[in-house]
């Protein structure tokens, strides 16, 4: 045998020590590739959606002149006179700032939104003691303005386009020099109600939050009450046979069956056989109660391997020193052996459900979609039983009209959707952290 | 009229367990234990005496834990084993249809190979026991209990100033000692103890025995043990298992200088084992 020095290393060290160093680099780019993506993600999604929360608005004067509005409500087409009247306090607005213009009042009302005359109509009806004085608004601009004011929409192509002209965008550069319309926070996207297709600028994603928000209620209601039950049961009591196996393996093979299919398991179970059978209001297609059964569906499967991994992994010496004391079996679970799970499964219980809130295709396949322009329900009762929506739902609906102002909406429902999984997955940290540091 | 009641049973008890004193506690007719279908324990016929610290040695897998958890019954969280023939406490089949194991285990304890507080204060460990058997009936009472069982537990001084502070949070020992306080809180009468020691350094194993012979005075300790020597100090009856039998039973010093089967002999003397 020959002597070697411990300084040079031999053949099949540095063929070792190359593998190694081989690995570490594949490793090192995967988590590169991924984290770029992640940050290009990002990037997109802020980009493209924050502009959704930023609203062009033309702030005027008013004048609430009672004979005028008693003519409006007279008159047939009823929006069609409270057009005149901003159109009228417009004018007289520019003259004010100084500004001249000859445009023509149809023109001149391009720039502000098509929802306006309703707006203020109902502001009227609402507030019926502020008839005759004068009040300051701030109008919607129509879709293209903001638009304009936010990039979306060039100089270049205002000559092919029906929508707006060189002279709107012109007018609009000096108002906005005289401060008459300006791009501020939009409230309204985040509390209002989604606008029909042709008012982009109008539109919110109140009743998409507060759905999603009903249908959360359900799930964490029943998903998690009847998960924990169930893993409970088949973890602690149940006797290990053939029977436990085969329901033990369905479960893991339901974590992995698409969503689609429960969505399409809700239709035919829930909307089709139970609600007739039943006749309950509360089943029916497009009401957040059906949703959040479906969701429970699928989110009971992740909720019941979570709770039984956090059960497994509750040291068995624990049993044992309970039943040792004469502890009952019940006992031994519930004073023991489920407040050391507990973490497990609340962190598992919220990962479960922050999935549940992200899902879009089962809720599509059960109608869970609000009329364009629709209200969030105002009771309780309606709140779970009537027409409802959820924001992946609202999202993917946004995403399929026509209007570019909707892509941005849609971007933008997808920035409060990530606050709201991001939210709970901190959740999830914080109770884990809270409950693990009490031993 | 129940606080009577209560002293009346009590002083029946001492005195039944005065006559009882040199009395079989437990004692095992042809005992079976099978896991599936292998035959752990075959056919073990024992009498265990009150006030009395029986020592069971042999071989790892011999079957000493076996037989030690059948005692109270532990082995019903076991699916796959079984029981046959019969185990008398008192004279009653603790494997009658009529017997609730629940029940059970409140009278016959049990210390466990590794310390298992519960992840409670070292308050709520003792308390456990007596608050889910109802055994005080106010905080005062739950108070005296829980520093009457330290006191026997021997641990008493040593976290007195810190009764709410994690049970988990004490040394290997006095986790140890913490658990047969815990165990003695429920007033058991039989004690069982799965090798009490074995993840002790000798001198928390020296405080262990030293209390286990004081507990002989209250209680029929029974303990598994992997050393010899550890049976020869602590206790008067010696059962020998070996591979599922009940090889030997006698008085220990007859077992460590005079035994009767070859395998005893064998086994003692480091020659099997």
């Amino acid at each position: 045998m020959t002597q070697t020095s411990l300084f040079t290393a031999d053949a099949r060290t540095t063929k070792r020590n190359r593998a190694e160093k081989r690995f570490k680099a594949y490793g090192l780019t995967a988590i590169s590739i991924g984290v770029f993506m992640l940050v290009y993600l990002l990037y997109t999604i802020l980009s493209s959606g924050l502009g959704a929360f930023f609203q062009t608005r033309v702030t005027m004067d008013i004048p609430l002149v009672q004979e005028e509005i008693i003519k409006a409500e007279k008159g047939l087409l009823k929006t069609k006179a409270y057009k005149k009247i901003i159109a009228n306090a417009l004018y007289a607005e520019l003259a004010e700032a100084g500004i001249e213009t000859t445009m023509k009042e149809k023109e001149l009302l391009g720039i502000i939104s098509g929802r306006a005359p309703a707006e203020l109509r109902s502001f009227v009806q609402e507030n019926p003691d502020q008839i005759g004085t004068t009040v300051e608004f701030k109008l919607l601009a129509g879709s293209f303005i903001d638009g304009y004011m936010k990039g979306r929409v060039v100089r270049e192509n205002a000559e092919r386009s029906k929508n707006y002209s060189i002279a709107q965008l012109d007018l609009v550069d000096q108002m906005q020099k005289a401060g008459i319309l300006k791009k501020g926070f939009n409230l309204a996207f985040i509390t209002g109600n989604d606008a029909s297709e042709s008012s982009p600028e109008a539109a919110g994603f109140g009743p998409a939050i507060l759905g999603s928000l009903a249908m959360m209620i359900v799930v964490a209601g029943c998903a998690v009450t009847l998960g924990v039950a169930a893993s409970i049961f088949l973890e602690e009591f149940a006797p290990q046979n053939r029977f436990t196996d085969i329901i033990e393996v369905n479960i893991s093979n339901l974590a992995a069956v698409p969503s689609i299919v429960f969505g399409i398991l809700g239709l035919s179970v829930f909307i089709n056989y139970l609600g007739p059978i039943s006749g309950d209001d509360w089943i029916k297609n497009n009401s957040a109660f059906v949703g959040g059964m479906v969701l429970t569906l699928m989110t009971l499967p992740t909720v019941i391997i979570a709770t039984r991994a956090s059960l497994k992994a509750v040291p068995p010496s624990i049993r044992d020193a309970a039943l040792g004391l004469g502890a009952s079996k019940l006992q031994t679970v519930f004073h023991h052996v489920l407040p050391l799970a507990a973490p497990g499964i609340l962190t598992g219980s919220i990962i479960g459900l922050a999935q549940a809130l992200g899902e879009s295709a089962p809720l599509l396949l059960i109608g869970l979609v609000l009329a364009q322009g629709a209200s969030a329900p105002d009771s309780i009762a309606e709140f779970f039983a009537g027409p409802n929506t959820a924001m992946p739902a609202q999202i993917y609906q946004w995403s399929t009209r026509a209007d570019p102002a909707f892509y941005e909406r849609a971007w933008g429902g997808i920035i409060i959707l990530l606050v709201f999984l991001l939210t709970m997955n901190i959740l999830a940290v914080i109770l884990r952290r809270r409950f693990e540091r009490r031993w | 009229m129940t606080s009577k009641h209560d002293i009346d049973t009590q002083y029946n008890d001492n005195q039944t367990r005065d006559l009882d004193m040199n009395n079989i506690k437990i004692s095992a007719k042809k005992v079976q234990v099978y896991y599936g279908d292998a035959h752990a324990i075959k056919d073990v016929d024992v009498e265990i005496q009150d006030k009395t610290v029986t020592a069971f040695i042999g071989p790892s897998g011999c079957g000493k834990s076996t037989f030690l958890r059948s005692l109270n019954r532990m082995n019903d969280t076991i699916d796959i084993c079984r029981v046959e023939g019969e185990i008398l406490l008192d004279n009653e089949n603790i494997y009658d249809k009529r017997v609730d194991p629940v029940q059970l285990r409140a009278k016959v304890g049990m210390v466990f190979q590794k310390p298992n507080p519960f992840p409670k204060s070292i308050y709520d460990n003792i308390a456990y026991g007596p608050r889910i058997h109802g055994l005080a009936k106010n905080k005062a009472e739950l108070d005296d209990i829980v520093e009457k069982s330290l006191r026997r537990g021997a641990i008493w001084n040593e976290v007195k100033d810190r009764l709410h502070a994690p049970g988990t949070g004490l040394s290997g020992g006095q986790q140890q000692r913490l658990c047969i306080a815990r165990a003695i809180a429920t007033e058991p009468e039989v004690l069982l103890m799965d090798e009490p020691c074995s993840a002790l350094d000798p001198i928390a194993t020296a405080q262990v025995e030293e209390l286990i012979d004081e507990l002989r005075s209250n209680y029929s300790v029974v303990i598994v043990t992997h050393s010899m020597q550890q049976a020869a100090r602590v206790s008067q009856k010696t059962a020998f298992f070996h591979l599922g039998n009940l090889v030997e039973y006698g008085d220990t010093g007859q077992i460590f200088t005079n035994p009767q089967d070859s395998r005893t002999e064998s086994y003692i003397t480091g020659r099997i084992g």
